[in-house]
């Protein structure tokens, strides 16, 4: 009976976190060169619909229709099974900036809340350069967070996501070199 | 002759600051939090460079200045204190501690007192700057961000995010006396000159509460851009930080009509307009930047370059 109290209490408890953060954001910019035009690295950075360049995305599954910035939202299925969901916030293939803002998050795959990502392609001489801006809240609504939902947490797990997705997307436009 | 000669070119510098967009009964400086550098940059608007740097630990975030302009008061969220820094000297005079995670501020224009709401306490508390302590606290809902002072001093408002509402509370007795629903997760409010009406910025329903405040009612909402932040009032017009948008929206005060939607640095969020309302400021948190609009020509006119994520969530222009 206590443990059905408890669980009960949990489960009450839980939406009300996934939608609370810290007051302080933090941000995380990761760059690569890519041997390949920039035109290539935005057909694949730019699509909304398919984030399957990122390695640990499985399953990308968005809105139908026209892509419109603040309303086209999407799924995201990680490979470990967690689901993100986020919104297109900005889409400008003329300066090939894509940018998205995660509405649900995972904490045990990545332990942030409101993590938005802007990524940029520009050319660099033939060459690409891809920049991948991070601006992100910590995974717990409190001071003195546990070591696992803290700032430092936070940053080191986008630092290492986005340079796996950048490291990917490398690999893959420069592949068979 | 010299001296006639200097004294005219005295005048003729005097005469040029005073065409300067920031001089006449404008605002000569701004204290821009930089959250993440832990400091408080200050930026000279004539010139648009950052002239100083004050330290300030624990993540400095909300600001206020004191009637007079000599007091610059910081919240400092993950140091729980309240800051005083003295404008002129550009140093800390005091701190304080005032409970869990105090981020937006507002000064009583007519008593002086030091209002701070703590995101993580749900309550308001009220500083005292002369006695340098808390006189006074009080429970709102839940993660109370922006605070408003009405202009007669009478009225506090708090936007209280996580409860989708705004508390109303009487300055006087220091109690709650109501509570108004906006939008999804209001964060920062302002009033409007005339004191009238008050906006509140909803983060997730991207849109502005309107609320006539005598009738403590929602009276319209203006959809704006992606995750709308504060809000300043210039030359008839509301300017609204859209922070994932990387955009001012702009909409007449009149009509409520959109005007336009001004492309800004990068994640802006703090937002003031001179006294004078021939200049709003705006600061960037993601370019690390304070850019200065021209509130009628709607274009961006200036830039200074200010310390890591700067958030100047308040009044901070002097």
């Amino acid at each position: 009976m206590k443990r059905i109290v408890a669980a009960i209490a949990l489960i009450a408890v839980l939406p009300a976190l996934a939608i609370a953060h810290g007051p302080s954001r933090k941000k995380e910019v990761t760059t690569i060169e890519i041997n390949a035009p920039a035109d290539k690295v935005w057909e694949l950075v730019g699509n909304y619909r398919d984030m399957s360049w990122h390695p640990a995305i499985a399953k990308t599954e968005a809105d139908p229709g026209e892509l419109k910035k603040e309303v086209s939202k999407r799924k995201l299925t990680f490979k470990s099974g967690a689901v993100f969901t986020d919104t297109l916030t900005r889409y400008e293939p003329e300066t090939k900036t894509i940018a998205f803002l995660t509405n649900e998050e995972d904490l045990k795959t990545l332990p942030v809340e409101g993590y938005s990502s802007t990524i940029s392609v520009a050319d660099a001489g033939g060459k690409s350069k891809v920049e991948w801006k991070g601006a992100f809240y910590r995974g717990y609504m409190n001071n003195d967070p546990p070591p696992e939902l803290s700032d430092a947490a936070a940053i080191k797990a986008v630092a290492a996501f986005q340079k796996e997705g950048l490291e990917a997307l490398k690999a893959k436009l420069e592949g068979g070199k | 002759m010299i001296r006639s000669c200097v004294n005219m070119a005295a005048a003729l510098v005097a005469a040029a600051l005073c065409i300067a967009p920031a001089c006449a009964g404008g605002a000569r400086e701004a204290f821009v939090t930089s959250q993440l550098a832990d400091s408080v940059g200050v930026v000279d608007l004539a010139t648009m460079k950052k002239v100083a740097d004050v330290a300030v630990a624990g993540r400095p975030a909300g600001i206020a200045m004191s009637p007079r302009g000599d007091f610059a008061y910081v919240t400092a969220p993950e140091g729980n204190e309240l800051i005083a820094i003295d404008t002129g000297a550009r140093k800390i005079d005091w701190r304080l501690n005032v409970g869990k995670g105090p981020l937006g501020i507002a000064v009583n224009p007519k008593s002086g007192a030091v209002y701070v709401a703590n995101w993580y306490g749900d309550e308001i508390v009220s500083v005292d700057p002369g006695k340098k302590a808390v006189v006074a606290r009080v429970k709102v809902g839940r993660a109370p961000s922006g605070l408003a002072v009405t202009p007669d001093g009478e009225t506090l408002l708090s936007a209280d995010r996580e409860s989708d509402a705004l508390s109303v509370i009487d300055a006087g007795s220091f109690q709650r006396v109501g509570e108004i629903k906006v939008g999804e997760h209001p964060f920062g409010v302002v009033i409007e000159p005339g004191g009238k009406r008050a906006f509140a910025a909803n983060v997730v329903s991207n849109d502005v509460s309107i609320i006539d405040l005598a009738a403590r009612k929602v009276v319209a909402t203006v959809k704006v851009g992606s995750r709308p932040y504060d809000i300043a009032f210039a030359a008839g017009r509301a300017f609204v930080t859209n922070q994932a948008s990387r955009s001012v929206s702009v909409f007449a005060l009149s009509d409520l009509e959109t005007i336009a939607t001004i492309s800004v640095g990068d994640y802006p969020e703090g937002i003031e307009a001179t006294p004078d309302e021939k200049s709003v400021y705006v600061s960037c948190w993601a370019d690390n930047v304070l850019q200065r609009i021209d509130p009628e020509k709607l274009t961006v006119e200036g830039s200074a370059e200010v310390a890591d994520g700067p958030r100047a969530f308040g009044d901070f222009l002097r």
